[in-house]
This record gives structure tokens, sequence and C-alpha cells, in this order.
């Protein structure tokens, strides 16, 4: 079998790289497929933490370059999903310690059992970039609906189509605030979709539940009833083929927003 | 009226504690992020585009009077393709025997200039190269735009326009406020 390898990427940091590299690797192992999450962020690993990992890890990718041991032994298994599994970065080194023919060469070797190869890559457009990149052959751009965030991803798009390798490249969009988007204080999801022209594969809401489920090293897909939960279980449907209509962000009806509409056709009027 | 929305801000201050400059935050980003964007795809800087708006102001003044107060200057993207957008609001076309003042003056300046540089750098150079006499229409026609014409040649008829101009201008304006 060979698996698709899909690097995901954003070029600004704090976006949610990692967050979201976990809960689609979640997700994809949840229904059914093998799947190998690997951490290209020398120096400032972090998917660890997110996958609750952190005390299992004896080896390290540099630990698989340099010999010192096999690619299997380096897997960590995932808690609840024996299909998952992780390959951490090493916390010691950095970037510098792996150039992209070995990871392509990791790749490709991982690929021949497993479903997914996803790479969490770090922020920048160095050589950490060029890495994380150089063995997939799909991409996921995470940014936000804030101009910086954008501004990155435009670059990393830009990088990404100059790569032959790079076949498809979808974008994730992050931290959605449907009441900001409403008091037209954020970007809406249209008008980051039309300025990077760049296919959507998901909409993830801002929500609390991310807080908690890193605290805990639980990703959110495994909370059947967080709204973020269920937009990245909807991405990884996407990314296996299926048409899932994008969530619908407006939020539920209380008291105050019936106050709040009345109020404002009042001042319609006016 | 008055009464009545004082009392209506008043009380929606309670509902939206953060609503504070306007609520059109969103289109001012976005504004800013497809000019920043724009620039950093196309290597152009904001130097270069105010030098190009220039000189296209320049060049189209030969032929038509334009509002250069209200003239556009966008770029537009469909897939990977740009567009360079120019919205050129035209007061009126001039007529032949203006354009062709326009043009005789025009000529007359690069004229001078080249006369000038060729005495300025004691033969050493007779023949000026296309590129540098090029050059010397650009800074021409930079300064042009920021004394408001008053070097041109054509001195009569220019100033007589740009009286019509300012008052047609004034009246574009006050539309636009109204």
């Amino acid at each position: 079998m060979a698996g698709r390898v899909i690097v995901i990427t954003s070029g600004k940091g704090g976006v949610g790289k990692t967050t979201t590299s976990a809960n689609i690797g979640t997700a994809l192992a949840k229904a059914g497929y093998k799947v190998v999450l690997i951490d290209t962020d020398l120096g400032l690993r972090n998917l660890d933490l997110l996958l609750g990992l952190e005390n299992r890890i004896v080896y390290t990718i540099v630990d698989v370059i340099e010999e010192r041991c096999k690619l299997k032994q380096a897997l960590v298994k995932d808690k609840k999903n024996p299909n998952l599994s992780l390959l951490a970065a090493a916390q010691t080194r950095d970037k510098s310690a792996v150039n992209a023919d070995q990871l392509k060469e990791i790749c490709e070797t991982l690929k021949e059992e497993n479903d997914f190869v996803l790479i969490d890559c770090p922020a920048g457009i160095e050589q950490g970039f060029q890495n994380a990149v150089a063995g997939a052959s799909e991409a996921i751009v995470v940014t936000t609906p804030e101009m910086s965030a954008i501004r990155d991803a435009d670059r990393i798009i830009g990088l990404l189509e100059a790569k032959e390798e790079i076949k498809s490249y979808k974008l994730l969009l992050n931290r959605v605030r449907p009441s900001l988007i409403k008091s037209n204080d954020m970007m809406s999801v249209d008008d980051v979709v039309e300025i990077l022209s760049c296919p959507l594969i998901g909409i993830i809401p801002e929500d609390t539940g991310i807080i908690t489920s890193t605290n805990k090293g639980e990703p959110i897909v495994n909370d059947e009833n967080a709204l973020a939960g269920k937009a990245y279980r909807n991405v990884a449907q996407r990314i296996l083929g299926e048409e899932v209509p994008f969530l619908d962000l407006d939020e539920p009806k209380g008291i105050m927003a019936k106050i709040k509409n009345v109020f404002a056709k009042l001042k319609a009027k006016v | 009226m008055g009464l009545f929305s004082d009392i209506y801000n008043t009380v929606a201050k309670f509902f939206r504690p953060q609503e504070g400059q306007g609520d059109a935050s969103k289109s001012v980003a976005t504004n800013r992020l497809k000019l920043v964007l724009m620039q950093d795809r196309t290597n152009l800087t904001p130097k270069i585009l105010e030098q190009m708006r220039g000189e296209l102001i320049d060049l189209l003044s030969r032929y038509v009077e334009l509002d250069k107060e209200l003239l556009e200057l966008n770029f537009e993207h469909e897939g990977d393709q740009v567009a360079l957008m120019l919205s050129i609001p035209v007061i009126r076309a001039k007529d032949e025997e203006e354009i062709e003042a326009a043009l005789r003056a025009e000529a007359e300046k690069i004229e001078a200039k080249l006369e000038n540089k060729g005495n300025n750098s004691e033969e050493d150079a007779p023949e000026v190269t296309e590129e540098a006499s090029e050059e010397v229409e650009e800074e021409h026609s930079t300064n042009e735009v920021a004394d408001g014409g008053e070097n041109s040649g054509m001195s009569t008829p220019e100033d007589m326009n740009t009286n019509k101009t300012q008052e047609e201008q004034e009246e574009v304006k006050e539309e636009c406020q109204g």
C-alpha cells in the first residue's frame, strides 16, 4: 500500500498547525485508517503534548536519522488508538540536524505501511519548512482570519505552488469567531478564501474546549459534543473524499441575541 | 430623532461593550491586506506604484482632462493572473489642437533637455541613448506633476484648462460628499 503524505503548514506560528495535525490524525485513525504523525519542529516539539504522549518518547526522528534506532522503534503508539503513532521531534537539537532528503526517505518508508503520513511543519519558511514539505505530495495550509496569518499563508501558498511534488494544497481556516464576523470586526470565510484564492478544506470555530483538551493531552475530536471537534472530524472526512457541508457557525440564539436583534431593527428605522 | 438615537446608543453599549470606533474594522483589514499582498506578490513597492501613477496621469493628460484626485490604480486577482485596473474619471476629451500642442510641448521639452545634457557633458556623448532620454522625460514629468504644470511650454491654454479643471473638480467632490 502507498499512503498519502500530507504536510500541515502555515508560515505564521501559533495559528494551530500542531492542534490541527493532532486532531486530523486522531480523526483519521478513529475512522479506521493507519496514521503516522511526524513532528518536524526540531527543538520546539509540542505534538507529543497535544496527544498526551510526552512521557512515552524514547527515540526521536534525529535518532532514526543518525541510526541510533530503527524507524519502527521510534514510533510511539497512541494511548487509545493503535492505528495512530507519533514520530517525535528531537527537543535538544535544531533544524540543521535533519535535511530534506532524509525526511523524504522517512516518508517514503512510512507510507508503505500506513494510509496517512501527516507532517507537522514548523513555523517559518526556512530550512524547517523545506524539510517538512520535501516528502509530502499534499498540503494543508492553516490560517486564521487575521491579516498577519493570511499574509504568511499567501507566502506559503506561493512557495507550495512552486514545488512540483505538491500536487494539491487546501486551506484550513482556524479560530473563526462568528460573533466578530457578524459585527464586521473579523474577515469572513468568504473574504479569506477570495483573498487567498485557495480551495477550503475546513472551518474551525474558536473553541475554549481546545485549551482544556490541550491541558489534558486529549485531542478535541474525541469530544463528541465540541463544535471544534466536529469541525475537525469533518475535515478528516473531506480528506477521505467525502462531501461534507461546512458547519453553520451562527451561534444559538439566546435571549440576549434576541434583545440585540430588536435594537438592531429599531436602529434601522431611525 | 437625535434623542432617540442617543438613547439607543446608550442602551446598545450595555449589549455591545467592545464596539467602539465603528464596526467596519473588517473592511479596513481586507483593504490593507489586499494592498500588501499585491505588493508582496508583484514586488511593486508603494514608491514605484506612485511613480507609475504619476506617469500614467501625465501621459493620459495629453489627450484627456482627468480628475487626478479620483484616479484609482488597483490590482485585481483572478486565479493566478494579476490585472492592473486603472479607473480614470474623465472630465472632458481634449480637441485636436490641444492634443497637438501638448505633444509639441512634450517634444520641445525633451529636445531642450537633450540639448542641455549635450552641452553639460561637453560632447563626450553626442548621441544620447533612448534609455537616457526616457529617464530625462521621467524626471521632467514628475516635476511637472509636482509644480502643477507651471513649467510647460504652452502656459496660456494649459493654465486656462487648469482653472477650469479645478472648478470642475470641486463640483465633483461636492457631488461625492452629497
